[in-house]
């Protein structure tokens, strides 16, 4: 079975200790997660966990079921294939010398990033993007000189409503 | 003070709490084991600590029955063969730390076997918590994967709520067990809350109809149908239904080995149990047939071998209340998930008899040839043993085998008459599971009679319950299969190890005849290959515990079996 990437979205009763149960579905399993984001929802007694996974094509049909046995999984969802807006905010504070200053600019401008922090010799840009395309920043920006990376993992959002 | 012990659960509850009771001197351990009460538990198997001594304090006022083990471990498998033997929910308590840490095995040995249990560990004080306290431990991060569900009881108006979510839990969809951890301030803190009553919890249900005709369908055009009954079945509490449905379609099953005993093998549709130490017969029968129905079995490795070479012919069908069951393991064609009992109900009607002549004289055939060329059952003088055994004892008896060898003479050899009437330890496969489990058994079925059957290295694994066994007076007589050896490692070594024998040797030093009569239970000696049918009449007739020894050839081994790596057609009958 062919591997790919899964975008699995969880509400999860608000409490210690879920987080940990939801990992242990996976990890017991052998499957390591990829990126993992956890907010509360509107609803405070609530939060909403998005994480990736990289596995076979029927993982998310078996693993949806051993998630929807735990107790504080309210409901999960699957993004993989699905019609939706998904977005990662990635921080990257890159080297600024006096070569690369008006390139690295124009590429920031080019590419919708922010500069959002700027001092001797480096400069800290902040992309919104999916996942491809902060994959693709990055390694644009990679030869000027990445000092530090850091990215939140997908979060995702239906572009319609659903049932159920 | 709450009020003298009250006669019976039932009038100590009628009675309430009065208003004294509830603002002056209910704490927290008092609505522990009232809600334990609500929910009819009358016997907890426990051990205490100093964590626990709030509610072990409170148990004189209560007509809750506690079972004082010697050891936490086989109070978990004592709360797992009272649920095995009675169908209710099993309880055991123990402390923090070590107490909750010994509990562990018996909790798992209860998961993968699917029995409704309730563990409650108490805690240290909460202000303590992540400080490395004394007898502290995460006991719900080390239990997660092997519990449906744990609750950390972090205030005392929640531990009625979590004690009924944990029964609810525990017995419901596929059971399990369910730990409570309870924080001793939490135990001991004045409460004013009198429980609410509890909400009854939906469980989720695929409604599909069209389904359960399809499998019908797909049964009735069989040629070569097999049922497969796992332990499910007598969870499900569907035996009754089972049975129609062989009788109905007139169609041999197999069971996996927590499958025996859900229907009786009077009717000559029963092929015996498949897998690595399964019958020849219902491997190969399996393997022959077009059509599987399996219900409540999850077609584990132990089950199918190999298990691209499973069935290869077969279209399956597979009835689960788990949806996680459902193709966890091999490809399903036709699945359903649901409560088994409404499974078959709707199944049974659409279920047309037909002739399946040539199928059934393959059957036949094979059976003869099969049973002429397997000895004794393939159990040699154990089996003959064990057949000695269950002829000594009334037919309602439970019988409870360790795990190794003798587990395998005792459900190859035993004939299950009802389902209750066969515990073991099969997913797990917990040595040591036997003694403390049958003390549980006969705890909650005080009118049957209920026999051990164990190797020597399973019985010494809970020795410590000998004392138990003798403390509380229990009927429960052991048979223990002494070969000197770790039996089924010494098999496999011999077969697929070129017999070199390490680590299985237990050796002949010890007197556990004179090591039973220590703690106080009558004990004797026979030797399998002299009569041992006196020994079995003495033990069987004697009114306390007894134990027997009965002392076997180390080259005793069981047949036929499948090699590591090889599919369940290819079973071998010897080296």
């Amino acid at each position: 079975m062919a591997i790919e990437e899964h975008t699995i979205s969880l509400l999860v009763n608000n409490q210690p200790g879920v987080l940990s149960r939801i990992a242990g579905v996976f990890s017991s399993r052998g499957y390591n997660i990829r990126s993992l984001c956890v907010a509360e929802t509107i609803n405070p007694e609530v939060s909403r966990i998005t994480l990736t996974s990289r596995a076979e094509s029927d993982f998310t049909e078996k693993i949806k079921k051993q998630l929807d046995k735990l107790v504080d999984v309210i409901s999960v969802t699957d993004f993989t294939g699905a019609p939706a807006v998904q977005r990662e905010l990635m921080l990257i504070r890159l080297r600024l010398t006096e070569e690369n200053r008006k390139e690295v600019l124009r590429a920031i401008d080019l590419f919708g990033c922010r500069v959002v922090a700027m001092s001797e010799g480096c400069l800290i840009m902040e992309i919104t993007a999916n996942k491809d395309k902060t994959a693709a920043i990055l390694k644009y920006f990679e030869p000027f000189g990445v000092e530090e990376m850091n990215r939140t993992g997908a979060i995702a959002v239906f572009r319609q409503a659903r049932e159920g | 003070m709450l009020a003298p012990p009250a006669a019976s659960c039932g009038e100590w509850l009628a009675g309430g709490f009065t208003e004294k009771e509830l603002y002056m001197d209910t704490i927290g351990a008092d609505i522990v084991l009232k809600t334990l009460a609500e929910e009819g538990v009358d016997v907890i198997f426990g051990y205490p600590g100093a964590n626990t001594l709030p509610l072990n304090d409170r148990l004189t006022d209560s007509p809750i029955r506690h079972y004082l083990m010697r050891h936490e471990q086989a109070a978990a498998h004592a709360a797992d063969g009272y649920a095995r033997a009675t169908g209710k929910v099993g309880v055991c308590l123990s402390t923090s730390g070590p107490g909750a840490t010994n509990m562990v095995t018996g909790i798992a040995t209860a998961y993968m076997d699917s029995t409704p249990m309730v563990a409650i560990t108490a805690q240290v004080n909460s202000d303590l918590w992540g400080r490395d306290a004394f007898q502290e431990t995460d006991i719900i991060g080390i239990t997660m994967p092997i519990t449906k569900h744990s609750f950390m009881v972090r205030d005392v108006n929640q531990i009625a709520s979590s004690i009924r979510q944990a029964f609810q839990l525990a017995s419901t969809g596929r059971p399990g067990p369910v730990l409570v951890d309870i924080p001793k301030d939490i135990l001991s803190a004045r409460c004013g809350d009198q429980p609410k009553k509890a909400l009854t919890a939906t469980t989720k249900r695929i409604d599909n109809p069209e389904q359960i005709e399809r499998i019908a369908q797909a049964l009735n055009r069989s040629e070569r149908p097999v049922l497969l009954i796992g332990g499910g079945v007598k969870l499900g509490d569907a035996c009754v239904q089972m049975s129609e449905l062989v009788q109905r379609a007139q169609a041999p099953f197999v069971t996996t080995m927590m499958g025996i005993g859900s229907v009786s093998s009077a009717n000559g549709f029963n092929l015996g149990f498949i897998g690595t130490h399964g019958n020849e017969l219902a491997n190969r029968m399996i393997h022959q047939s077009d059509f599987i129905l399996a219900l409540g079995a999850r077609f584990t490795e132990r089950s199918t071998s190999v298990v691209s070479e499973f069935a290869p012919l077969a279209t399956v069908a597979q009835i689960d209340i788990d949806p996680t069951s459902i193709g966890k393991n091999i490809k399903v064609d036709l699945p359903f998930v649901g409560d088994i009992q409404e499974a078959l109900a709707a199944l049974i009607p659409l279920i047309v008899s037909r002739e399946r002549d040539a199928w059934l004289e393959r059957i036949r055939t094979d059976r003869q040839t099969l049973e002429e060329k397997l000895i004794d059952g393939g159990c040699g003088q154990a089996g003959i043993l064990i057949r000695k055994v269950q002829a000594a004892m009334p037919r309602e008896t439970i019988v409870v085998p360790d795990v190794g060898l003798n587990q395998i003479w005792t459900v190859r050899t035993w004939q299950s008459h009802s389902p209750r009437s066969l515990l073991t330890s099969g997913g797990m496969g917990t040595m040591g599971f036997s003694v403390p489990a049958a003390i549980g058994a006969r705890v909650g079925a005080p009118d049957r009679d209920v026999v051990v059957i164990c190797g020597d290295g399973g019985f010494y694994m809970n020795i410590q319950e000998l004392a138990t066994i003798s403390y509380y007076r229990l009927p429960i007589k052991i048979v223990v299969i002494n070969n000197g050896h770790l039996g089924m490692i010494r098999q496999m070594q011999d077969l697929f190890y070129d017999a070199r024998f390490t680590t299985s040797d237990l050796g002949d030093r010890v007197d556990l005849v004179a090591v039973a009569r220590g703690f106080g239970i009558p004990a004797e000696r026979v030797a399998v290959d002299e009569d041992p049918a006196e020994a079995i009449a003495r033990m069987s007739a004697a009114e306390g515990p007894y134990m027997v020894e009965a002392m076997v050839d180390p080259d005793n081994y069981v047949y036929p079996i499948i090699p590591p790596g090889c599919s369940n057609v290819e079973m071998i009958s010897g080296k």
